[in-house]
């Protein structure tokens, strides 16, 4: 499976699952839906950013170095929607973003040189 | 000794030829290889005085035609030089019972004398790490087998005029220079002596030695019956260890 | 005469060194002692390079010593591969001994080199390495016959070299019969002096394989290793690896965690594989569930 696609897959399936660990907070529970699908349109986006830097870039420290720093700053926008919970937002969203940028470059498949 | 046999038969069949000469040739040689290493241990392992010792051994070789002791050999079970040894063992052992039934009449003391004799020769060598009369035997019959080619090397090239070649050879593998043992004569040296140059004396000793190869390993075939015993006898004669 | 111990000895080394005079090589020091020969350091005159001399020793004189030695050479000379030390010359010397020149190796044996080998996966590696010039040969219809640790040359920079081809056979050739080879890496067949394939060879590293695993420190066993080396010293060679690139393929599949061939696993090992497998991607999904979890208890 190519970067891209890998990234967009796994992207979105680890928002969904992070989006529905809001479950665990009572006061956000009823809001649970609205959660779910910001988290995997969010989780779809950086995965598909992630997948093309780690398409472009073949270096997995980099591609990982990347996943982070995006997983942290969607994470950002999503605490700042919120005004609270900063840190129990951004970290668990590194950690996603990281995870992304670990799939991708490790198990997507490179990109076949064009032919000349 | 003038005529030197062509063919590599072994001795032990040679002696029983029918041709009086060959069959001497060939007592000849055996008795050259073997009575150093009959008479040492005859000595170590018997404890005889010199005499008697060499008396031994005189009577060693001839039981040895008069007996035929050599029909017995068999090539497959053992090699000669084990089969000799151990018919000396036998004749050691009759000559202590006639000994020690003559002790008990005589109590003759002339032991310790031989004894002394004895013992020197063994701290002597004992330096060669060899212990045992049979490391002994083995090591007496090494130096009999090359002492028997030099002389055969040394006979040849008097006879074909080339004495110059073993006196380079002699010279340079033989002889021990005073002092340190290590220590040989230069080739500038040996051409000054001779009266050569550089390039000759490399050329003659490298003859030399070339000759003695042959000359060492034919000896040994015939001391040998089989091919096996052959290389096993080799690999005794040169202190090759045998392969893994 | 009588020849004193000093002469004695000199005389023994002079007749046991090869006479090299007339040739271009010039002789530097004995190297080793084989079954067959005698391996000296020689120095090129001409090219000016130090290269090893191989001879047959002087206790084997004879016409087949000289024959097989030349024969080796041949072999030799015919396969060109990195881990196959490259065969400069051959012939006779001066005094009679069939003799062939090659490179010199410096390099240490294997099994001395592995005590300094203790993971395996390195282990591993090299045994991978071994493989090669033997998969070499026997494309090229040539069957080695004695595998073991002390055929086998490490270099200083890592490079393994296959050496000792005194026993290579063509495949094709009908003269078998004789049954030399090292008990413990000796394939059956070949024991009893019957015709060989590369399953031989196959066997040869098989052995070699589970001998290069115990030098202390030995590292843990997998049980999918056993299987493999089970598998490729199996005494019917129709049930071993039918060539030396399947044995190599099932050990470059166990060391990059994927199911080997020769060995069938349970559940439980498969997904203690696939665990070992992809460890890192688990490790973060463990961090993950941990930080998670860590928030949820202490919000309660």
């Amino acid at each position: 499976m190519n970067k891209v696609l890998l990234g967009l897959l796994v992207g979105a399936g680890l928002g969904a699952l992070d989006g529905l660990t809001a479950w665990f907070t009572p006061e956000v529970r009823s809001q649970i839906a609205g959660i779910v699908m910001g988290s995997t349109f969010k989780g779809l986006v950086a995965g598909v950013l992630i997948g093309l830097f780690a398409r472009k870039v073949e270096s997995v420290p980099a591609t990982l170095a990347f996943g982070t720093a995006l997983g942290l700053l969607f994470a950002y926008f999503v605490a700042r929607m919120q005004g609270k919970y900063y840190f129990e937002i951004m970290l668990p969203g590194a950690i996603v973003g990281l995870l992304t940028g670990y799939a991708t470059a490790r198990y997507g498949r490179r990109a076949r040189p064009t032919e000349a | 000794m003038t005529h030197f046999p062509d063919t590599r038969r072994s001795l032990v069949t040679a002696v029983k030829s029918g041709d009086g000469d060959e069959r001497a040739r060939a007592l000849e040689t055996l008795a050259e290889a073997y009575w150093r290493p009959v008479y040492t241990y005859v000595r170590l392992k018997g404890g005889l005085q010199h005499d008697e010792a060499a008396d031994l051994t005189q009577e060693f070789f001839a039981r040895l035609v008069e007996k035929d002791w050599l029909a017995r050999f068999d090539a497959s079970r053992t090699r000669l030089r084990t089969y000799l040894r151990v018919l000396v063992d036998g004749l050691v052992a009759n000559e202590s019972k006639a000994r020690n039934r003559l002790k008990r009449g005589g109590g003759i003391k002339v032991l310790s004398l031989d004894l002394e004799a004895v013992r020197r020769e063994v701290e002597e060598r004992r330096s060669s790490g060899e212990r045992s009369p049979e490391d002994f035997f083995e090591r007496e019959w090494v130096r009999s087998v090359f002492s028997l080619a030099v002389t055969r090397l040394r006979d040849r090239t008097t006879a074909s005029g080339q004495e110059k070649r073993f006196g380079v050879f002699s010279a340079f593998d033989l002889e021990e220079a005073v002092g340190s043992a290590d220590a040989r004569p230069s080739y500038q040296d040996l051409a000054l002596r001779f009266g050569m140059t550089v390039v000759d004396v490399t050329n003659q000793l490298a003859a030399a030695r070339r000759d003695f190869r042959r000359i060492i390993l034919d000896l040994l075939r015939e001391l040998t019956v089989s091919d096996a015993e052959f290389r096993a006898e080799a690999r005794a004669l040169f202190g090759v260890e045998p392969p893994a | 005469m009588r020849l004193k111990d000093a002469a004695l000895d000199r005389l023994r080394d002079a007749v046991r060194t090869p006479d090299l005079s007339g040739t271009r090589y010039r002789l530097v020091g004995p190297v080793a002692a084989g079954g067959m020969g005698a391996v000296y350091e020689v120095e090129d005159e001409v090219l000016k390079r130090r290269l090893a001399l191989k001879v047959v020793d002087v206790p084997l004189d004879g016409e087949t010593p000289a024959q097989a030695l030349l024969g080796e050479a041949e072999v030799l000379a015919r396969l060109e591969h990195p881990g196959l030390v490259p065969v400069h010359d051959a012939g006779r010397l001066p005094d009679g001994r069939a003799f062939y020149a090659m490179k010199l190796v410096r390099g240490e044996r294997l099994d001395v080199h592995l005590a300094r080998v203790p993971l395996l996966p390195e282990r591993l590696r090299l045994f991978l390495r071994v493989c090669e010039p033997v998969a070499f040969a026997n494309s090229n219809g040539v069957v080695h016959r004695d595998l073991k640790p002390s055929n086998v040359m490490v270099g200083p920079f890592g490079e393994v070299l296959v050496l000792d081809w005194g026993l290579a056979r063509s495949v094709e050739a009908r003269e078998f019969g004789d049954a030399s080879g090292t008990p413990g890496f000796m394939a059956p067949e070949q024991a009893a002096g019957g015709p060989v394939d590369e399953r031989a060879d196959v066997f040869g590293l098989g052995a070699l394989l589970g001998a290069m695993v115990r030098v202390p420190p030995a590292p843990f066993q997998p049980k999918a290793l056993e299987a493999i080396v089970v598998r490729a010293t199996a005494p019917d060679r129709s049930d071993r690896y039918p060539d030396v690139p399947a044995l190599a393929a099932d050990v470059t599949r166990l060391l990059d965690g994927e199911r080997v061939e020769a060995h069938a696993e349970g559940p439980l090992e498969r997904a203690g594989r696939l665990l070992r497998r992809h460890r890192v991607a688990v490790g973060l999904v463990a961090a993950y569930l941990l930080t998670r979890g860590l928030f949820i208890l202490f919000r309660r």
